[in-house]
């Protein structure tokens, strides 16, 4: 990696840092919040399917009428 | 919802390597946006977001907002408020779609141009889904996904900024203002809010990140 590149990535990591660290709190429950709970309301599907959504079935509903 | 199974053709030449916690940051904040857009929070996750707490940056204040909306709400609110906003009666408030945001209609060019995009990252639908890829929902997930290495392994922030700039950024972040000025919103306005920082943040991350000219020398 150019030296340039290098100072970029350093800088992006910073900054990135920053929020993460800053919303510390938010970050870690985002762990819990974001993956477990969604997962554990929809066992049964696949892990990376798409899951039939309400708005699925009622665009299909819009678009045939 | 949407998205994808990976592809093993180019499995092969990518290389597996830890993901810094601030990437993975960025992939939980793509999969929570893209949980929430999906379909209405249940109990759980309600209660989940209810102990998020946020610091006095403008993130933290947003998580702040989201904690105290998920708190107030029950899971029958939030329904109801989902359906309002997106599937309400012949259409919701919103229809957060790229193909609508930049042309006004569904199903339109930027759509096909997404589709070549993500074919070309080995990300497909799976065949039971019928979604179009442009919706929110799917393309946080695809973020998610390619940060996480979900579709083979972490994706460059190169081939992350690509899709994002040309994808994503040119409406998400209207989208989530919208969102978080929502007539039929309370709870969703704190997603909004949440979601449109997140689009400013990595916008301006992925401006901090080398070019695909600089990447290619590396490489």
């Amino acid at each position: 990696m150019s030296e340039q590149a290098e100072r970029l990535t350093a800088k992006r990591r910073e900054f990135l840092k920053l929020l993460g660290m800053g919303g510390a709190a938010g970050a870690a429950a985002l762990a819990a919040g974001g993956a477990a709970p969604s997962e554990a309301a929809a066992p049964a599907q696949p892990e990376t399917g798409y899951r039939e959504t309400a708005h699925v079935r009622k665009f299909y509903e819009t678009a045939r009428f | 919802m949407s998205v994808a199974s990976a592809s093993v053709a180019d499995s092969t030449d990518r290389v597996t390597r830890e993901i810094p916690e601030e990437e993975l940051f960025r992939a939980r904040l793509y999969s929570l946006l893209s949980r929430l857009l999906a379909a209405a929070p249940d109990a759980a996750l309600l209660a989940a977001l209810g102990r998020i707490s946020g610091d006095a940056s403008e993130l933290g204040q947003a998580f702040a907002a989201l904690a105290r909306g998920a708190a107030a709400a029950s899971a029958a609110d939030a329904a109801a408020e989902y359906h309002d906003l997106f599937i309400g009666i012949g259409r919701g408030e919103l229809l957060p779609y790229g193909s609508y945001y930049l042309t006004g209609f569904l199903h339109e060019k930027p759509l096909a141009e997404l589709r070549d995009a993500l074919a070309g990252l080995g990300v497909v639908r799976v065949p039971e889904v019928k979604e179009p890829e442009d919706h929110i929902a799917a393309l946080c997930e695809v973020m998610a996904g390619l940060i996480e290495g979900a579709f083979g392994d972490s994706a460059p922030l190169t081939v992350q900024r690509r899709l994002f700039e040309r994808h994503i950024a040119p409406w998400a972040a209207r989208f989530f203002a919208e969102l978080e000025a929502a007539k039929t919103a309370e709870f969703y306005r704190a997603v909004g809010r949440v979601g449109r920082l997140f689009i400013g943040i990595e916008t301006i991350a992925f401006a901090m990140t080398p070019s695909d000219e600089l990447d290619r020398r590396a490489t």
